[in-house]
């Protein structure tokens, strides 16, 4: 394989005194989906935030994009390539869907305040093209219908759509899905599943993915990393993982080897 | 004699930089010529030639209204084999039924989902050679099944076959004669699964003529001013007519909207000024702009309400004089017009229709006047894939609300003494149902008559009224003959019932099952402060079962005392297509839901205890 886009070593990561992290090592490489598992408290989305740029961790190192990035502002992060979408919508309620995705484009805007106002030449032709690039990720998302209305007044589902056509419209290097899923039904689950697939095989854009739906991550990701405690216990295929007897342990608490084996008999 | 893709080279030959259709793409509506028309067409020809399509071979499309479906269309009869369109919202076990009985050797697909289903059955088509797929998402690079092409390999195979054969598309498309298949138009039966209706090249022709000659629909005739947007399925003969058939014959220009629910919004940008809809439609539009208004401010909707009566009195007026204004409806038309319809109009996107018709199916009057009363003619008018929707029309002018119009210019219109059945015949008359001569022998008789199944009577002796499908007239228990339709139909207007289905057939009493308008029921429910979870638990509400029975007695009194419904349930889902209860058209598909429901049906009939509600 390539060299990875990103690289977390040996990563703790504390809240006086509560770890949070322990000893979190992984690699995410060019167009793949990595998932991240656990059950709640585990430290998934610490993760996040640690990569993302919310948290610094005490120890360890964690390198995107050839860059160092352990406690850089997120603002930093998000300009070397890095986009998030949130467990809860963190959306502009009032603005319309164009308006939020271009809000997106924000670090390929290409112009200063001075350009905006007098509207010559290249910011014009900037915005014209970022305009082009929305409109891609609206057809890419099947949202047209949705362009000119406020992001407040649609469905849920949509709404996470939106969010991360955001998230997109940073032409990320490596995207982050805080649970992208959760609280939808089927039919919703079924279409982010597809649009997850797509941005893989057609926008080729590695991501890492934190999800409770287990079946969805087991249909879609390529590698497993299972945490328990903030301590990563066992990084694989999602079948390695799934039937890996600390990560039974991790959800089902502590069990005998018989459980263990028609549990895995189960999984199998 | 001319054909559909001749008349689309001339254009392209004669005005080759006029638009001859417009698609939205990323937000902006791209322009096709008539070159690019013919051109896609013609590449599309040659890959077919080159795929080693024969005359006479069935080339189906499985898409969204799209101008690729166009440029099908015309290269598959180009080359003088016959297109088999298929509901987008066919499932598998229709698509299937339909590629076998057609025995299509190749596939146009719009895009991952109907390749997926395609793919499911893949096995059980030997006759499909190659499936081409328009939108390359999801599935190039992925998709490992030798007989998928993308759209861009097929035209580029064109090309190739262009340059060896330049001439071969031409001589098909010149040695075409009159019986030539055109199009295999799959009616989806309320019994049985579809048949294919074969409407040969002589068939589309008569209609074209008919569009050409302004002896059709409207009046003064369509032009190449006249603007269209297409979004009913284009495997219906109806949106055949409007789309495809209206643009070669006259050249009015079609609109494609991004997709089936961004259509509302490409009519207000569009402003179409034909118009064709299904009455499901037109009971949509009409039923959200209550639902709009009801939110609205209270000036707003005190000067709605005001206009809307006003309007509900145009409308009436202009039924009683068969579609002509008087003077007084004029002056406070003209008013209204400032204050309420025009703004209306220009929302729904109605601001510039000079023609608007529903058919497929009988539209409820009220609905009717409300289109009439904020201006917009609006006409029933009558026909069926197999006399290639050729056959009554109301005329401007001419309207006669409650029927579905005179016989069209050319056409042979009577009804059937004994039977009172429609009997049409004329060059439109389609050749028979594919791989079916009993099927056809029933329906063309040997005077060359269609039987359309429908049962009318004339009215004035002019214009036509439909009571019914000839096979769903209930005969209940006392010998009373009852067209379940009207019934329906005028529960139907009202905007909270979606489905009506009146049950009866050799009972005492008539029944029926309802169906609530989840958005308009819903609306009303929250105004009342009504919670609910699912369409379910909001139907069984008593509420609601009380506001349906305020409706049903409402119908109760126009009706004869034996056509009274004695006692109803409520339907607990929304009917559906993929479960077999309705077509692909939306039409009740009596006998499924006869079963499906034949407990709830039983119980009305049951003498419990529970008083018979009158």
């Amino acid at each position: 394989m390539s060299q990875p886009v990103v690289s977390v070593r040996g990563v703790e990561l504390s809240f006086s005194g509560v770890k949070a992290l322990q000893g979190v090592d992984f690699d995410v490489f060019d167009n793949e989906l990595f998932a991240v598992i656990g059950p709640n408290g585990a430290g998934k989305t610490s993760i996040f935030n640690v990569l993302s740029g919310v948290y610094r961790p005490q120890q360890g190192s964690v390198e995107f994009a050839g860059s160092d990035i352990r406690g850089m502002r997120p603002h930093r992060i998000a300009n070397l390539g890095m986009a998030r979408t949130f467990q809860n919508i963190e959306l502009f309620e009032n603005l319309d869907v164009v308006d939020n995705l271009m809000l997106g484009r924000h670090a390929h805007l290409g112009y200063g305040w001075p350009a905006a106002v007098a509207w010559l030449g290249k910011a014009k032709r900037a915005e014209v093209a970022n305009r082009r690039r929305v409109e891609e990720i609206i057809d890419f998302l099947e949202i047209e219908g949705y362009r000119q209305l406020p992001v407040g007044m649609l469905p849920y589902g949509i709404q996470k759509r939106i969010e991360l056509g955001r998230a997109l419209a940073m032409e990320p290097k490596l995207l982050l899905l805080d649970e992208p899923v959760a609280g939808m039904n089927g039919e919703e689950t079924e279409d982010m599943a597809r649009f997850i697939l797509d941005i893989r095989n057609e926008l080729h854009i590695p991501m890492i993915l934190v999800e409770h739906d287990m079946g969805l991550v087991m249909d879609l990701a390529d590698r497993v990393m299972a945490m328990d405690f903030g301590k990563p216990v066992a990084t694989g295929t999602p079948h390695e993982v799934q039937s890996h007897p600390d990560v039974i342990r991790a959800y089902l608490g502590p069990v005998d080897d018989a459980t263990l084996a028609e549990v895995q008999g189960e999984l199998a | 004699m001319t054909t559909l893709p001749q008349r689309i080279r001339t254009r392209a030959q004669e005005t080759p930089d006029r638009i001859a259709m417009r698609e939205k793409n990323y937000g902006l509506w791209d322009e096709i010529t008539w070159a690019d028309y013919w051109e896609r067409s013609s590449l599309v020809g040659h890959a077919l030639l080159a795929l080693g399509v024969e005359v006479g071979d069935r080339v189906a499309v499985h898409s969204e209204n799209r101008c690729e479906w166009l440029f099908s269309d015309i290269g598959i009869t180009a080359v003088r084999a016959g297109t088999v369109g298929l509901y987008p919202t066919n499932p598998a076990p229709e698509v299937l039924h339909v590629l076998r009985d057609s025995g299509s050797c190749v596939l146009i697909a719009e895009d991952q989902e109907q390749v997926d289903q395609y793919l499911e059955i893949a096995d059980e088509l030997p006759d499909l050679r190659t499936v081409v797929y328009i939108d390359p998402r999801g599935i190039h690079d992925r998709y490992t099944d030798e007989r998928l092409m993308s759209w861009d390999a097929f035209l580029a195979l064109g090309e190739q076959h262009r340059t060896e054969h330049p001439d071969a598309v031409t001589e098909r498309l010149e040695a075409a004669r009159p019986d030539d298949l055109a199009t295999l138009v799959y009616t989806s039966g309320t019994t049985g699964p579809p048949k294919g209706a074969m409407l040969s090249m002589d068939n589309v022709e008569f209609v074209i003529e008919t569009l050409q000659s302004g002896g059709a629909f409207v009046d003064p005739p369509a032009s190449d001013r006249d603007l269209v947007v297409s979004y009913l399925p284009l495997c219906h003969v109806a949106e055949r007519v409007f789309t495809t058939w209206f643009n070669a014959a006259v050249g009015s220009q079609v609109n494609f909207a991004e997709s089936i629910e961004t259509v509302q919004q490409a009519l207000r940008e569009v402003q179409p000024t034909l118009l064709f809809g299904v009455p499901r439609i037109w009971e949509k539009i009409a039923a959200g702009v209550h639902i709009r208004m009801s939110g609205a401010s209270w000036f707003k909707r005190k000067n709605f309400e005001f206009w809307m009566k006003r309007a509900e009195w145009i409308g009436r007026t202009l039924v009683e004089n068969q579609g002509n204004h008087t003077a007084s409806t004029k002056a406070v038309y003209a008013i209204g017009w400032l204050c309420l319809y025009r703004p209306l109009r220009e929302r729904l996107g109605l601001a510039k229709v000079r023609y608007a018709a529903s058919g497929a199916a009988p539209i409820a009057p009220e609905v009717l006047e409300f289109f009439m009363g904020i201006g917009i003619p609006m006409h029933e008018v009558y026909g069926m894939t197999e006399n290639s929707a050729i056959a009554t029309a109301n005329m401007a002018g001419r309207v006669k609300v409650g029927t579905v119009g005179e016989p069209q210019v050319g056409a042979e219109v009577r009804i059937d003494d004994e039977t009172g059945e429609i009997l049409t015949r004329h060059r439109g008359t389609f050749v028979g149902y594919w791989n079916n001569p009993e099927a056809t022998a029933r329906t063309i008789d040997a005077d060359g008559w269609l039987h359309t199944g429908d049962v009318g009577e004339w009215v004035d002796g002019s214009h036509i009224k439909i009571t019914d499908r000839i096979k769903d007239i209930i005969i209940t228990a006392g010998g009373k003959n009852i067209s379940p339709s009207e019934i329906e139909n005028s529960l139907k207007s009202s905007p909270y019932i979606k489905e009506a289905i009146v049950i009866g057939d050799r009972r005492k009493y008539l029944t029926a099952l309802i169906g609530i308008e989840l958005d308009t029921v819903g609306n009303w429910a929250q105004e009342r402060k009504l919670g609910f979870t699912t369409y379910r638990d909001l139907s069984q509400k008593p509420e609601v079962i009380a506001l349906v029975q305020s409706i049903v007695d409402e119908t109760n009194r126009k009706f004869a005392s034996v056509e009274t419904i004695k006692r109803f349930a409520m339907l607990p889902k929304e009917l559906d297509h993929e479960e077999g209860e309705l077509t692909a058209t939306q039409k009740i598909k009596r006998s499924a839901i006869n079963e499906r429901f034949a407990e709830a049906i039983e119980g009305l009939y049951s003498d419990s205890s529970q008083e018979v509600k009158a």
